[in-house]
């Protein structure tokens, strides 16, 4: 098989690691106020986790180092609990555990994962185009 | 992988180092011609059979890539760089191939010019 764009099979898999990144983030915003999930329990954020692999190419040939998720775990950090005490779920000193989930923390993590995500799609159009620059040699 | 290894050689035959600036020049176009070619095929297949073979796998390429965008816009569990990148793949390599056959082409043109 021709490999015309080298390297790419790896940003690839870091394309689609940094996606799941920002699914997680996206749904750690999304539940930042609920405080009651289906266990009863507030929500508790969530950490993807990255790990590097290697990753058989197709035809059998050298395998290329990449990356993958390798779970999504959860934040073990106390709820903060805030005096409320009209809400449903407050305890019987009127107090409501909320979750554990920092929104300026979630905002500076979802900076982080768009500009790797940019990142790696600039090794695309990089790798891309010097594969039509190349092409381009012969030409009068 | 199979032609640009076959280049190679030739590369370093006509003294071509990656950090010299190649001017496309006359005297290149030979490179290109069936016979130049053949003595750098370690399997000793035909430069037709390698052609094809190159169809084929551009060919491959494209209908991959058609894939991938059906199953994108039919829902499937396919992300969208992915699909980006078998298009733009399978277009680089459709470019890779129509240079090959310019090339191909100047080559026979620059044959017929030749005087008897």
């Amino acid at each position: 098989m021709i490999n015309i764009l080298s390297g790419v099979q790896s940003t690839a898999a870091a394309l689609d690691a940094e996606r799941t990144r920002l699914d997680v983030i996206s749904e750690n915003i999304a539940n930042a106020n609920t405080t009651h999930g289906p266990d009863g329990k507030p929500y508790q954020r969530q950490v993807v986790m990255f790990e590097s692999a290697l990753q058989q190419a197709m035809n059998g040939g050298q395998a290329t180092p990449t990356l993958r998720v390798a779970g999504i775990e959860k934040d073990q950090r106390p709820f903060e609990t805030v005096y409320a005490p009209g809400n449903p779920d407050a305890d019987a000193h009127g107090m409501v555990a909320m979750p554990n989930v920092n929104i300026q923390e979630e905002m500076a993590d979802m900076i982080s994962a768009s500009r790797s995500f940019e990142a790696n799609l600039a090794v695309v159009k990089n790798a891309r185009d010097m594969a039509m620059q190349v092409l381009a040699i012969g030409k009068h | 992988m199979i032609p640009l290894t076959a280049i190679q050689p030739l590369m370093s035959a006509h003294g071509i180092s990656p950090g010299e600036k190649i001017t496309p020049s006359l005297p290149v176009m030979p490179a290109d011609q069936p016979g130049a070619l053949a003595p750098a095929q370690p399997s000793g297949d035909s430069f037709s059979t390698m052609l094809g073979r190159m169809v084929g796998e551009v060919n491959g390429k494209q209908i991959n890539a058609s894939e991938t965008v059906n199953n994108l816009q039919a829902g499937g569990d396919v992300p969208l760089h992915q699909a980006v990148i078998a298009m733009e793949e399978a277009n680089v390599s459709f470019q890779l191939m129509v240079e090959v056959r310019n090339k191909l082409l100047d080559a026979y043109q620059e044959i017929m010019k030749m005087q008897v």
